[in-house]
């Protein structure tokens, strides 16, 4: 089943990562450079998840183009989900935080196989695609060529098809035989594509550095300076706004007081007033409560 | 400074620990709280994400509403990464915990716990949910003493109309649903939240014309900016306890360090329960060992009674942890109201139209401000949240894949799945067009569900939590159910487009893991060790109905409170 070949695949992967990165860290105190592979992974996963959408262009405007690589969110995402999650083990780093990046990547590719084996891509692969992710500050197609996995080869929705793949790791807990990596696929999921969306989408591209601390990093909070504000118009946040419009409420009801500001319903008297009344602390019967719905046992 | 022994020792600072902490106190008894977070807007750690700070907090006086202002900034994406569950140190990632498939837990870790998050909503339960389900061994009238006092701690009212609440209400109404003015809630119908926010001032009315700053003390109340997901300081320069969000940082801590009686002291992640046994005997709880989240530092305090708020996961992780007696509840039946997202989007004329203005901008306003309740299936609530918010909740994630590979045909939703690409562009592109409606269903309590450990999977604080989440087939049915009604509102309200998520279990609301009547007794004293109570969401035998959980779990809390005294002191 090809479920259980890649939890085993991505158990061994996960193993042999983590162990690598954890000797590493230990004996030198610091992390490596960002593996080519997943560099490039990265790019291939921000590339899908945001793209750049010429085509939006006319039909919504032309701050609706840039996506996710013109601001680095897939160095960023890197950084993310190294830094997210800890616990607190020595052989992990002076911070004990787990580096997922490198084992997400290799998850992506086995993912993508998967796609490939089972015919369901809608387009072939190509280097020549993945290639073409690469920024201007990145080694170069020829020195890269060697660490582009299956992933990064996909057209974008294939991409996404190969995500969605992972939200089949619905695998069943066992108290006895647990393993950590077989139980978090679906985090992995997660991972590039809700909180890639979450960063991207979020206020966090205007910080002039987020890794600093809190007390030390700047935002702009200007709605021109963080790019996803420009694509929803955010405004930015606010202390405030003159938004009330008062309180909902009926005729002889207890909930709204004063002038009705606007009418919701004529015939039921729900009106928006301009005082607030409060809640009824009225008696109660449940005794013809029925199960709307069916219930089970278990 | 922590001393040697307490009367009463309370784990966890979250939403309910702090009420309980509060009765105590009150009664004269001397009260450590622990909590494994940090404490925001205390001059005792006025950088509390980057230095280790003090060791403890007595004194009301050390509580700084400028401290909270700095500390809280709003930014979504910094204030997610501040409060969500994990070590007070801004340089380490969040405390892992398994959750099945791609969903998640929201909690957060720090005093005020999960209320840091939370939007204020503070309704009852459904009444039919503790007297008709048949999982309490309790009445829903025995809470209604606590439900007031809570209430009026945290300043429950009706919460104000925007725009955003009063195009759900029109779209509520047009689809034929009453307008539900009770505290008791026994039929369908929409009303607006019960909040526990102050109200805004009057001066922020629309027709007001109002152009001065929305600071402190030019207003006072809520300043009706979004801002409650990410902890909410408004209004900005007020002292700390005229902050409008009545958080339980913000409503009991006060009340608590006012005694007297009470140290809290953060960053301390309890690891185990001390218990002695006479031969033969039920144990008996004697104090705690706790750990330092900076120094690492172990330490252990004794009491005379143990009460675990550590929330619906970390109360029975630690049960497990600890090594207390077996029960085939402690940590089962899980609850997590089961949820999904329904957005509506908007063209600017019927935006026009229907509430005067062509956007919706769900920036103005509490971010939950209307409602609607279904005894029996749970409830659905409007959602404002800043894009990063919104994009992760409602669009993120799906158990039926991306959008593109549905085919919802006659389904009352346009579209369903996840969206990423070009999709998600176009879609967010009219962010100050949508709506998104919460749905939260009535599950119900099943045993395979719910808290286990991994043995030889542990962090720092021993092995982690791994929860376990099916809902059943009535758990779906009513989800579906919501989401029809939900769709329905957004097309009555003029929706053009509704996009339903399919969200995979996600956990906003944690409960049900320690049942009363299962692993508590009706005092939520722990059946199988003596002076150990619980009072945190995960004594609540049920989900209460669907409805938001934490005016429920701070009245049993209070009550709580009280039976300790009556039986210990």
């Amino acid at each position: 089943m090809v479920t259980s070949r890649i939890d085993e695949w991505v158990t061994t992967t996960w193993r042999s990562v983590a162990s690598t990165w954890g000797l590493l860290l230990e004996f030198a105190g610091i992390g490596p450079d960002v593996d080519p592979h997943t560099r490039v992974t990265f790019r291939a996963i921000a590339d899908a998840v945001v793209p750049e959408t010429p085509a939006l262009a006319e039909e919504l405007g032309p701050e609706h183009v840039a996506g996710g690589l013109a601001v680095d969110l897939d160095e960023f995402a890197i950084t993310y989900v190294d830094d997210g999650f800890q616990f607190g083990l020595p052989h992990l780093g002076p911070q004990g935080n787990m580096p997922i990046a490198d084992p997400i990547a290799h998850v992506l590719d086995t993912a993508a196989l998967t796609l490939l084996e089972r015919g369901d891509n809608e387009e072939e692969p190509s280097l020549d695609r993945a290639l073409s992710l690469l920024g201007p500050d990145d080694p170069s197609a020829a020195k890269t060529e060697s660490a582009v996995g299956p992933f990064a080869k996909l057209s974008r929705r294939d991409r996404l098809r190969a995500i969605a793949i992972l939200d089949e790791f619905e695998v069943e807990f066992s108290p006895t035989d647990h393993d950590l990596l077989e139980l978090d696929a679906g985090l992995v999921g997660q991972l590039v594509v809700g909180f890639m969306e979450m960063i991207y989408y979020s206020e966090w591209q205007g910080y002039d550095d987020f890794t600093e601390p809190p007390s030390r990093r700047n935002h702009p909070n200007d709605p021109d300076a963080v790019q996803s504000w420009r694509q929803t118009g955010f405004p930015g946040f606010a202390n405030g706004y003159a938004a009330l419009r008062g309180y909902v409420g009926t005729d002889d009801g207890p909930l709204g007081d004063g002038d009705a500001w606007t009418t919701i319903d004529e015939t039921t008297g729900v009106r928006i007033r301009r005082e607030s009344g409060s809640f009824r602390e009225n008696d109660y019967d449940t005794g013809g409560y029925e199960e709307p719905f069916p219930v089970e046992s278990g | 400074m922590v001393e040697d022994s307490y009367d009463a020792i309370v784990v966890g600072a979250g939403g309910d620990g702090p009420v309980t902490a509060w009765k105590l106190a009150e009664a004269g008894l001397s009260v450590l709280v622990l909590e494994a977070g940090p404490f925001h807007g205390n001059e005792q750690w006025p950088n509390p994400h980057e230095e280790p700070g003090g060791e403890a907090s007595s004194s009301v006086e050390d509580l700084s509403g400028d401290l909270l202002d700095e500390q809280f900034t709003t930014r979504e994406f910094e204030m997610i990464t501040n409060l969500v569950f994990g070590p007070a140190d801004h340089e380490r990632g969040f405390w892992f915990r398994k959750f099945p498939g791609d969903g998640a837990i929201l909690q957060c870790a720090g005093v005020g716990g999960t209320t840091l998050h939370y939007t204020g909503c503070h309704p009852r339960a459904y009444p039919a949910s503790i007297d008709e389900q048949g999982h309490w061994p309790i009445e829903y009238a025995d809470l209604l003493p606590y439900y007031r006092e809570v209430e009026e701690m945290c300043e429950v009212t009706p919460a104000p109309v925007t725009a955003k609440e009063e195009l759900f209400f029109r779209g509520a109404e047009a689809a034929g649903w009453d307008l539900i003015e009770d505290l008791n809630v026994t039929e369908p119908g929409y009303r607006p939240q019960p909040n526990a926010i102050k109200q805004p001032d009057g001066k922020l009315h629309v027709d007001a014309d109002y152009d001065g700053d929305f600071t402190y003390p030019d207003v006072e109340g809520d300043s009706l900016a979004l801002g409650n997901i990410a902890g909410n300081p408004h209004p900005r320069g007020a002292p700390f306890e005229e902050k409008a969000k009545r958080a339980s940082n913000v409503s009991f801590v006060p009340a608590a360090l006012r005694t007297d009686n009470v140290t809290v002291r953060p960053n301390a992640f309890v690891t185990d329960v001390l218990t002695e046994t006479p031969r033969g005997d039920t144990p008996t709880a004697t104090g705690v060992e706790f750990r330092d989240t900076w120094s690492g530092s172990v330490e252990r305090v004794e009491a005379e009674v143990v009460v675990l708020a550590a929330g619906a996961i970390e109360t029975p992780r630690l049960w497990l942890n600890a090594d207390l007696p077996a029960n085939d509840w402690v940590g089962r039946g899980l609850t997590i109201h089961f949820g999904d997202n329904v957005m509506g989007l908007w063209d600017p004329d019927d935006l026009e139209e229907t509430i005067g203005k062509p956007t919706v901008d769900q920036h103005e306003g509490q971010d939950i401000a209307a409602r609607f309740d279904y005894p029996g299936v749970g409830m659905l609530q409007t959602v404002g949240t800043a894009p990063g918010i919104g994009a992760i909740l409602g669009f993120g994630a799906s158990a039926s894949g991306f959008a593109f590979q549905n085919d919802p045909a006659d389904a009352p939703w346009d579209t369903m799945g996840r969206l990423a690409g070009g999709d998600l562009k176009r879609l967010l592109s009219d962010h100050r067009r949508m709506l998104q409606i919460l749905v939260v269903s009535d599950d119900r309590p099943h045993q395979r569900n719910g808290v286990t450990v991994a043995p030889g999977v542990a962090d720092e604080h021993g092995p982690i939590p791994v929860v376990n989440y099916e809902p059943s087939e009535g758990d779906r049915r009513r989800r579906d159910e919501l989401a029809r009604i939900a769709a329905d509102v957004l097309r009555e309200a003029g929706a053009s487009h509704v996009h339903r998520s399919d969200s995979p279990p996600t956990a906003l609301h944690v409960h049900s893991t320690m049942r009363m009547g299962k692993v508590v007794d009706e005092a939520c004293e722990a059946y199988d060790v003596d002076r150990l109570f619980v009072a945190d969401h995960s004594v609540l035998a049920n989900g209460v109905g669907g409805a938001n959980p934490t005016n429920t779990g701070q009245a049993l809390a209070a009550r709580t409170g009280e039976r300790i005294v009556e039986r210990h002191f």
